[in-house]
């Protein structure tokens, strides 16, 4: 209880900074944002690659380059800052692999997210259908060991489901049923997916 | 017409976590496009990876400064201004509409790849009721392309070889299973097998993301141009 308290703490002060951040460009708040997740990006681009701390500098610049830039338009009722910089984070993660791809493709991050970014007609829906920190730590927390793994190859070391099934040496239809699974189990999704 | 067919959550989740190959990625957001419930499902999960990240053991940086960070922020060219109003406030027509345009009836995420409507784009016969026009390869090498089907054109039953998806943009189909509007996402693989017709009274317009050079077509399967079969492949 004390640890979801602390957590409820931690968020409404790191919405402030990162208004303070949007609305009047404050470089305090943005200090205070940066000695806070430059190490959970960088810790994020090493769960991808092991050993890279060249690439993790790299993607942690790129992001808070960003959150300097785009803090004017983010909307606490939409997202809370986590989830926000996980976005970030994400498509610059998706970008620079795609820069140094086998495959050339001209397909960005841009195209596959940035429509989404107004969640949809109705703020108050959009906000509304969000789950509290709380509720996902605690789903986290329950999740049998099995499918944390496959969440945290999907999501933190970025594999597909593919690669999943080779790493954790296990069919491909379990990766996708522990998923399924672990998203049930959380209450993650809406109308019965 | 409602939407029936939505991506699963193995799927949406790969979404949200960025670790779909692009053109599949690619797939799944346009079906976004169509669908505010999987929209409101991707929120979820986009909180998912966000305090999925949050579980992470810090990995404080020895290099990097918050003084060089901010050198380069205060040396990089004037653009917040701009970054604001095409965000926040996205004075256009129509500010929260994340259905497809009207005029061309492109979805948003595929409008640099269809930047002049489908009619633009460069087709290819590849039977007597369905032309194709591949608009790009992912960064795995999968094939992202439209297909356009004639009213009333069928596909010989037949199975899939890997994932595939395949997204109704225009018009509808139907199978053993049941009728394919526009919006509906559908995910093949080799246990499916399936039988596709378009509607009699309209083309159909559908977006397939495959593993080239293997498979042509997604959900409609192989297409049985005999030069095909023999591994001729239409430029
Ligand atoms: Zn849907």
């Amino acid at each position: 209880m004390v640890q979801a308290q602390q957590k409820a703490d931690q968020q409404k002060q790191l919405k402030l900074w990162l208004s303070a951040v949007g609305q009047s460009r404050d470089r305090a708040a943005f200090a205070k944002l940066f000695e806070h997740y430059v190490p959970l990006i960088r810790a994020y681009s090493l769960a991808q690659e092991p050993g890279a701390t060249l690439v993790a500098d790299d993607l942690a610049q790129e992001v808070m380059i960003k959150i300097w830039n785009k803090a004017g338009s983010y909307n606490s009722s939409l997202a809370n800052t986590n989830t926000w910089v996980f976005t970030l984070a994400r498509n610059a993660r998706i970008d620079a692999l795609r820069r140094n791809g086998r495959y050339n493709t001209n397909i960005d991050a841009d195209d596959l997210f940035e429509h989404l970014e107004d969640d949809g007609p109705d703020p108050f829906q959009a906000a509304q259908t969000l789950m509290t920190q709380e509720t996902i730590h605690a789903g986290l927390a329950q999740l049998p060991k099995e499918q944390a793994d496959v969440l945290h190859k999907v999501y933190l070391q970025g594999r597909s489901h593919q690669q999943a099934s080779e790493e954790l040496r296990l069919p491909l239809g379990t990766i996708k049923s522990r998923i399924r699974l672990a998203l049930k189990k959380m209450h993650l999704l809406m109308g019965g997916q | 017409m409602a939407i029936t067919q939505h991506p699963s959550g193995d799927w949406l989740s790969a979404y949200a976590a960025g670790s779909l190959p692009l053109g599949q990625s690619l797939c799944v957001a346009a079906h976004l496009e169509y669908c505010s419930q999987c929209r409101q499902n991707y929120s979820r999960l986009s909180q998912l990876g966000g305090e999925l990240m949050q579980t992470l053991e810090p990995a404080p940086s020895q290099k990097l400064s918050l003084e060089a960070l901010m050198a380069r922020i205060d040396t990089q060219p004037e653009q917040p201004p701009q970054d604001i109003e095409a965000e926040g406030l996205d004075l256009s027509p129509e500010p929260r509409q994340l259905s497809p345009d009207n005029n061309s009836g492109v979805p948003r995420s595929l409008r640099k790849l269809i930047p002049n409507g489908y009619d633009k784009l460069k087709w290819s016969r590849i039977s007597w009721s369905i032309r194709s026009a591949e608009l790009c390869r992912d960064d795995k090498g999968l094939k992202v392309e439209l297909l356009r089907i004639k009213p009333g054109g069928a596909s010989p039953k037949h199975t899939h070889l890997g994932d595939e998806l395949t997204m109704v943009l225009q018009g509808s189909f139907s199978d053993e299973e049941g009728v394919y509007h526009a919006g509906d996402f559908m995910a093949c693989d080799q246990t499916d097998t399936h039988t596709p017709v378009a509607s009699v009274d309209r083309e159909c317009i559908c977006l397939t993301v495959t593993q080239a050079p293997i498979q042509l077509s997604g959900f409609f399967g192989r297409w049985f141009n005999p030069l095909l079969r023999r591994g001729y492949t239409p430029s």
